[in-house]
């Protein structure tokens, strides 16, 4: 059982220990979701207030007292009873201070250099990842240095071999501890050794789980859910955290909510669970609910930049400009060269039109993150707006390249394509981008009218794609009425009436009117007219009288006929009757 | 090797060129003595000289020889002073201690420089002329030098650092365990040689896996190589002169420091384009090169990401080792990236259209792509969408090019109506043509793309086309596109005279080349030749006053590399000279057909690719099958697969199964026949349209057997059902032999005025097809079933085979003529009016020849109906002693007829 108490402890020691060895970012991570545990009500002070979140949340807090007398439902991390590892040297070596001011002054080699004959496992670890740390300030450089106009060079860290050297005599020696473990993992990483990587830091997370880094770089190794099942890993609840992330960047979205509703019960303030919440709604497409998520937490953490560029799309999707601008004032104050400001910014002129400003503040934030996948993307949705086809393309692409299950990315190859008049070239990209992403009836909708284009007219085909569209709930009802003009126009009138009668229903259902309306109507009546279905073809005859317009006229004429039809001209009758 | 605009940054000083730099110092030292310090005597001299040359000329290659490899090649040029040489440069790297040292070693080499008023020269002073090869080679590496940041003089010092030490290590020990990962620059120049120099040499020793090959009628086989052929030369074509552009257009962005350590530009783009070409040619021949071809590629992107060609030569690789979803991959992303418009054709990028890229390429290669995999109506879609996309680019180019490979498409592949395929899209050029059968429409195809290609000045094309038309002209009756009337009188006959002129208007190519070969030369493919020919050992060294011829020689051969014909163009040439043949051995005449195919084999065996080489030799090898019998062509066959079967989708196994079929057959053993023949209907493709004339060929073979097994109406069906098959997808020629077949089955079960009809059908299609052989064949057919019709009609039949005889003598083979033979005999023989006893002779002597050639056929049958009438004939004449010879042959062969399966085992 874990009590909040507990875990309080775990990461306030947890803390202490990563930031000695100089992990920052983990210790920031574990210090946001220490921060995030329900303060205990017995030393509540006002000054902790200041912690928390608004008043929604507040009163939240106090309302749900029993929750914390009461243990939690847990399932998943009950078991885990990683004991806090006691430190092994209780009070640092003088050189060990010296080399942690040196390692905080960035001066790296000189860090390891100071600890190059201390044999403790704290020291060899800080000595290592200094070492590991100055390769890659060395290799960004020379990256720069080398750049030719085939990009990059051939630089590496140069000291990745030696490392590896190093931490592989230790581990076989066994004198080697779990921050040890996280950085062979890293280096094994680097050197594209994925298996004995994703081995190590398993090793490293099952004793000492709370190293967020360690289990960041295990996710970015889990591409797949096979993967991410076949890991051994001991139960805890950081595991929790590690499948929630990971469910979500293997887009099993209601997987990833699953757990994060989960850990809210513990961490019920923690930014970082809700950032994550909006993540996956967002993917799940539930703006509005994503766009309180993320006004809450801007009240909360006023200066965050993380995930705001997500808050930006919603921005964008919904046309917020002037929330949009506000937003990306404020980052902008906060930090301007993080690439999701730049990102945001780009957003903005996007909305506002600017397509070419936009693309500057992408370029600028791929600059600073060559692996930012949604820049590439956007930029290459700005490239189209600008009607520069290949250097949309080429945005794409790199987005495709570096995240192969980018499915948007996918999707904008084709549009550009197909915009090109080269509609059967794009239907490759619509396949990929559907293999991906099944269940979004947009994207089957795409695809079908790129069947439909006069220069490829599928129309079966295009028919084929829209009933898996009308499978997935599309939302916008073009499935339905396209089926039953398609089938008028291939003059297969029942199949017709019937998605006509359909897409009425969904239009009465919505309570649309339109030219679409009076169209089915027309349709309908005409069509149950010729199948002497008089009393049908009466209804949408009614139907069609209360608006004004043509169709009125056509309405009463179409009622004309049927009164004459049953009424009159015996003849016609005398036709059914065998004699 | 000229043309091509360099910019300072395309060359980049690296420690290899400092090594020859030193030498140079020796060579020619700055303190001016007639003869330098450790030379002997002036030829000494003079070889280093010509060393250092070919070293400064091979610079523009990719690879750079390791220290190592410079020390043994200087330890065979340098003779007794080759210790010294090596100290030497050791010494000289050892002493470079400092980034400054390299810059006083640079100053230095300013000394060795001649001024340039050449005029105050000595007679005896030894000065490098600024001018002069190896003085522009000094001068460029000191430019290069100066221009360096001191970022970049850091990094040429520690890559020297590398450089020496490599070699150190590998001489002492080959352990380097992770030398590799620590300069990765350094491994790929060195694995690479080895690599390329692989290629070539393990692809006979590596096993691989037998694809579909196609099919092999007789007279027809050529016709499909030769229209594959011009398709792959014209996306080869292509792809040699997209160099051109690439090149021109990514130098002129180029940085003054760009790719230090990389290779420039120009030496990768050199070296993609060889790679492409053995791609090509050897076809990537198993599994396990294109692996490594694959791998290395993936490095080479690594290192260079923006290297877009690497992803199409992954694609090329792939397409080769026939792996559909990496090559869709790779093209789809190589033109994503490079929007088609790193050079893919002579167009200048500046006609405006590159604004929007240039995807109708993409298409087309798309289309060809779905070609080669047997996909003929995803590859027609696509076609058709490149051909809209390029008119509405207006890219004339890629039209041209589009169209030929359109028209290709619809030649070779079954489709046996457009409009199935193409009536639900739309497009102009298609759409005129939409009630045209679908010769017609390859007709227009080719004629359009001819004509653009001819105003575009694409010579290559050109030739291709006029290829292309001459096989269409051979196989296809000429008819007005729009004939109204009984009015429209034409002959209904191809036109030979027209085939010839096609062919030779194909290969006027080699003329034209001259003109067109200053802008196709690629310095960078070039630049390796001469690297290669550092490779070929120098031999021992020889005293000097005799080597001095020697070395003139090498001098000559390494000077005359530059003047080579591109592989594109020789291909082009060889592949009429393939068509050729083809054409006569559809017009029926074996010696001719013959020489073309020997002067392919000759002269254009080396440089072709290799199926088109294994065409050379199927031919050969079924030419001595015919004429002189199966041990000769066996035992050629061997060799043949000794060669060839490391060849992907190789037509030996084909070959072999017909040989043994036909043998079978010949032999009288039919189970045998029956499973040579279901062989080959197993290696034709499932697909529909796909693999037509090994379908074709399988069922032809099939009927063949029937009616060997006297299952005459099960034979005449499945003739029947083949000439339907025919008749649909247009295959004309095919159905003269089909119509023949038929005519042979009625013949054999004895309904003499059933076969009548078909005899003449097939005749008259041979005619207006001049199937010259092929009608006198149908002839004796015709012949013979008048015979049939009873011995009142031995006249006209003798007539008849009389007619035929010039062609079936002069140029028929072995079974053909024997069977000529023997009718003639059976004629007199069944003719009243002819008596045995006056004019014995004749027959005889006919007899006599034809169980000769059966001798050679193993053809039992035949041969033992020849004993039988010969012991017939001596026996009327009364000459006992000859009969019973006579007769002792024929029981033989019977014996031999009755027991197939003894000779079932000495088959290989």
């Amino acid at each position: 059982m874990v009590s909040k108490e507990s875990c309080r402890n775990e990461i306030r020691a947890a803390i202490r220990q990563l930031s000695d060895r100089c992990l920052y970012s983990a210790a920031k991570w574990a210090g946001e979701q220490l921060v995030g545990i329900e303060q205990d009500p017995s030393n509540f002070t006002p000054s902790n207030t200041r912690f928390q979140r608004g008043s929604s949340s507040i009163r939240r807090r106090f309302s749900t007292n029993e929750s914390i007398s009461t243990p939690l439902p847990s399932v998943g991390f009950s078991q885990a009873a990683t004991p806090l590892p006691e430190e092994d040297e209780t009070i640092d070596g003088d050189l060990y201070l010296l080399a942690k001011s040196y390692f905080d002054c960035r001066e790296y080699r000189r860090a390891s250099h100071v600890l190059r004959d201390q044999m403790s496992k704290k020291s060899v670890f800080l000595r290592c990842y200094a070492l590991y740390l100055a390769g890659e300030k060395r290799k960004e450089e020379e990256m720069i240095e080398l750049e030719g106009p085939l990009g990059k060079s051939d630089a590496i860290n140069r000291e990745l071999v030696s490392l590896e050297r190093e931490l592989s005599a230790l581990r076989r020696a066994g004198t080697i501890d779990s921050f040890g473990l996280y950085l062979y993992g890293v280096v094994l990483k680097e050197k594209g050794n994925e298996s004995l990587a994703r081995a190590s830091l398993v090793e490293s997370v099952n004793s000492y789980p709370w190293n967020w880094s360690a289990w960041l770089e295990l996710q970015s190794l889990c591409t797949s859910i096979e993967i991410l099942n076949s890991l051994n890993l001991n139960n805890h609840w950081m595991k929790e955290f590690f499948l929630g992330n990971a469910y979500q960047e293997l887009r099993m979205h209601t997987e990833s909510l699953a757990k994060y509703d989960y850990l809210q019960g513990i961490f019920s303030f923690s930014n970082y669970i809700q950032a994550q919440t909006a993540k996956a709604q967002y993917s799940l497409r539930e703006f509005d609910q994503v766009e309180i998520m993320f006004e809450e937490l801007l009240r909360n953490d006023p200066y965050r930049v993380e995930d705001m560029d997500l808050y930006s799309n919603v921005l964008y999707a919904k046309e917020a400009c002037a929330a949009l601008s506000y937003l990306a004032h404020k980052v902008f104050l906060t930090d301007k060269y993080r690439p999701e400001s730049c990102c945001i910014i780009g957003n903005y002129y996007s909305l506002k039109g600017q397509h070419e400003k936009a693309v500057m503040y992408f370029r600028r934030a791929l600059k600073l993150n060559k692996k930012y996948l949604s820049a590439w993307t956007l930029m290459g949705h700005e490239y189209v707006e600008m009607k520069n086809t290949p250097a949309a393309i080429d945005a794409y692409r790199r987005a495709v390249d570096i995240n192969p299950c980018d499915y948007r990315a996918w999707y904008g190859l084709g549009q550009a394509y197909e915009m090109m008049g080269m509609p059967f070239y794009a239907l490759h990209y619509f396949r990929k981008s559907i293999f991906f992403l099944p269940n979004d009836s947009r994207l089957w909708i795409a695809m079908a009218k790129c069947y439909q284009t006069e220069q490829l007219h599928m129309l079966e085909e295009a028919i084929k794609c829209y009933k898996r569209a009308v499978n997935c709930t599309d939302t916008e009802g073009i499935a339905l009425n396209q089926l039953a003009k398609l089938h008028q126009k291939l003059e297969r009138n029942d199949e017709a009436a019937f998605y006509f009668e359909k897409d009425l229903e969904r239009m009465d259902a919505e309570g649309l009117e339109g030219p679409n309306m009076f169209e089915a109507l027309v349709f309908l009546a005409t069509h149950f007219k010729t199948h002497k279905k008089f009393e049908e073809a009466e209804v949408y005859c009614t139907r069609l009288l209360d608006y004004s317009g043509p169709e009125k006229e056509k309405a009463k004429s179409l009622l004309r006929g049927i009164r004459m039809a049953q009424t009159g001209f015996p003849s016609m009758d005398l036709e059914h009757f065998p004699i | 090797m000229a043309g091509l605009p360099r910019t300072a940054g395309a060359f980049a000083v690296t420690p290899h060129k400092i090594s020859v730099c030193i030498l140079l110092q020796i060579y020619a030292p700055s303190a001016q003595m007639s003869l330098p310090f450790p030379f002997s005597s002036v030829s000494q001299h003079n070889r280093l000289g010509l060393y250092l040359f070919s070293l400064t000329k091979s610079c523009d290659d990719i690879f750079e020889p390791k220290l190592e490899e410079l020390i043994n090649q200087l330890r065979d040029v340098g003779e007794e002073m080759d210790a010294w040489l090596t100290d030497h440069l050791t010494n000289r790297f050892s002493s470079l201690a400092s980034p400054d040292d390299l810059l006083n070693f640079f100053n230095d080499m300013r000394g060795i420089l001649g001024s340039l008023d050449s005029g105050a020269v000595q007679d005896d002073q030894i000065i490098l002329d600024p001018n002069s090869n190896l003085g522009m080679f000094v001068r460029r590496c000191i430019l290069a030098f100066n221009l360096l940041s001191f970022e970049g003089v850091c990094h040429l010092f520690s890559s020297i650092e590398d450089y020496c030490k490599v070699a150190h290590s590998s001489s002492a020990q080959f352990d380097a365990s992770n030398d590799n990962l620590e300069s990765l620059t350094q491994y790929d120049q060195m694995d690479m040689e080895n690599y390329v120099m692989g290629i070539a040499t393990e692809e006979l020793s590596v096993p691989f896996h037998l694809h579909t090959p196609e099919a092999l009628i007789k007279v027809t086989e050529g016709l499909r190589v030769t229209r594959k052929e011009s398709s792959r030369i014209s996306k080869k074509n292509t792809e040699a002169t997209r160099v051109v552009c690439a090149s021109t257009s990514t130098l002129e962005d180029t940085l003054v420091d760009e790719s230090l350590f990389l290779r420039t530009n120009f030496q990768i783009q050199g070296f993609l384009m060889e790679q492409a070409d053995a791609i090509e040619t050897h076809g990537s021949s198993s599994s396990f090169s294109s692996s490594l071809v694959e791998s290395f590629l993936e490095q080479l992107q690594n290192l260079a990401p923006e290297l877009h060609r690497v992803h199409f030569l992954r694609y090329l690789n792939k397409l080769h080792s026939d792996d559909y979803f990496a090559a869709l991959d790779n093209l789809l992303r190589y033109f994503d990236y490079s929007a088609g418009n790193e050079g893919f054709d002579l167009v200048p990028p500046s006609t405006g259209c590159s604004m929007y890229g240039r995807y109708e390429i993409a298409l087309l290669c798309l289309g060809m792509m779905h070609f080669r995999f047997g996909h003929p109506n995803l590859a027609l879609e696509v076609l058709t969408e490149a051909v809209r996309v390029s008119q509405q680019l207006s890219n004339d180019t890629c039209l041209a090019y589009t169209l030929a490979a359109m028209s290709t498409l619809l030649s070779e592949m079954g489709i046996a109506s457009t409009s199935s395929v193409l009536g639900s899209s739309y497009s102009p050029v298609t759409s005129t043509a939409s009630s045209l059968s679908v010769q017609q429409r390859v007709y227009i195809l080719l004629k359009e793309s001819l004509r653009r290609a001819d105003s575009l000045k694409l010579r290559r094309l050109v030739a291709s086309n006029h290829l292309a038309m001459a096989k269409f002209e051979l196989m296809h009756v000429q008819r007005p596109l729009l004939s109204f009337g009984p009015k429209a009188s034409v002959r209904h006959k191809t036109c030979p005279v027209s085939v010839c002129k096609e062919i030779r208007l194909g290969a006027h190519l080699i003329s034209d080349f001259s003109s067109e070969s200053s802008t196709m030369t690629v310095d960078g493919s070039l630049s390796s030749a001469w690297l290669k020919d550092l490779q070929k050992p120098w031999g021992p060294p020889v005293i000097s006053q005799d080597s001095s011829s020697r070395k003139s020689s090498t001098f000559f051969q390494l000077c005359d590399h530059p003047v080579s014909i591109p592989g594109s163009v020789s291909q082009l040439i060889g592949a009429s000279y393939l068509l050729r043949a083809t054409s006569w051995e559809l017009y029926g005449s074996a010696p001719m057909a013959r020489m073309n195919t020997l002067v392919y084999a000759t002269l254009f065996g080396d440089s072709s690719s290799s199926s088109d080489g294994e065409l050379a030799y199927l031919k050969l090898i079924q030419h001595l099958a015919l004429y002189k019998g199966y041990k000769d062509a066996f035992a050629a066959l061997k060799i043949a697969e000794e060669k060839f079967l490391t060849v992907p989708k190789s037509k030996i196994l084909l070959l072999k199964l017909q040989l043994l079929h036909e043998r079978a057959l010949h032999c009288g053993n039919v189970k045998l026949a029956q499973r040579m023949c279901n062989e080959l209907g197993g290696l034709a493709s499932t697909a529909m349209g796909v693999d037509m004339e090994l379908k074709v060929e399988a069922s032809l073979r099939e009927a063949r057997t029937l009616l060997a097994a006297k299952q005459y109406s099960q034979a005449a069906n499945v003739a029947h059902s083949l000439f339907c098959t025919c008749h649909k997808f247009n295959l004309q020629i095919e159905k003269a032999s089909v119509l023949l077949l038929l005519a042979e089955i009625h013949k054999k079960s004895g309904n003499a005025v059933l076969g009548l009809p078909y005899a003449l059908a097939s005749i008259s299609f041979c005619q207006s097809f001049n199937l010259d052989l092929l009608n006198a064949s149908a002839t004796l057919t015709l012949a013979e079933l008048w015979l049939g019709l009873g011995s009142n009609h031995a006249k006209r039949a003798l007539d008849l085979l009389h007619g035929a005889f010039p062609m079936i003598l002069g140029h028929g083979g072995l079974e053909l003529r024997a069977r000529a033979y023997i009718f003639e005999a059976n004629c007199y023989l069944s003719d009243p009016s002819y008596s045995v006893s006056t004019d014995s002779d004749t027959i005889l002597d006919s007899l006599r020849q034809a169980s000769d050639e059966l001798q050679d056929l193993e053809f039992h049958e035949l041969a033992a109906e020849a004993s039988y009438l010969m012991a017939m004939v001596y026996d009327k004449l009364g000459r006992v002693e000859e009969r019973e010879d006579a007769a002792a042959l024929f029981k033989k062969h019977i014996i031999a007829l009755e027991n197939p399966h003894d000779v079932e085992q000495n088959m290989p």
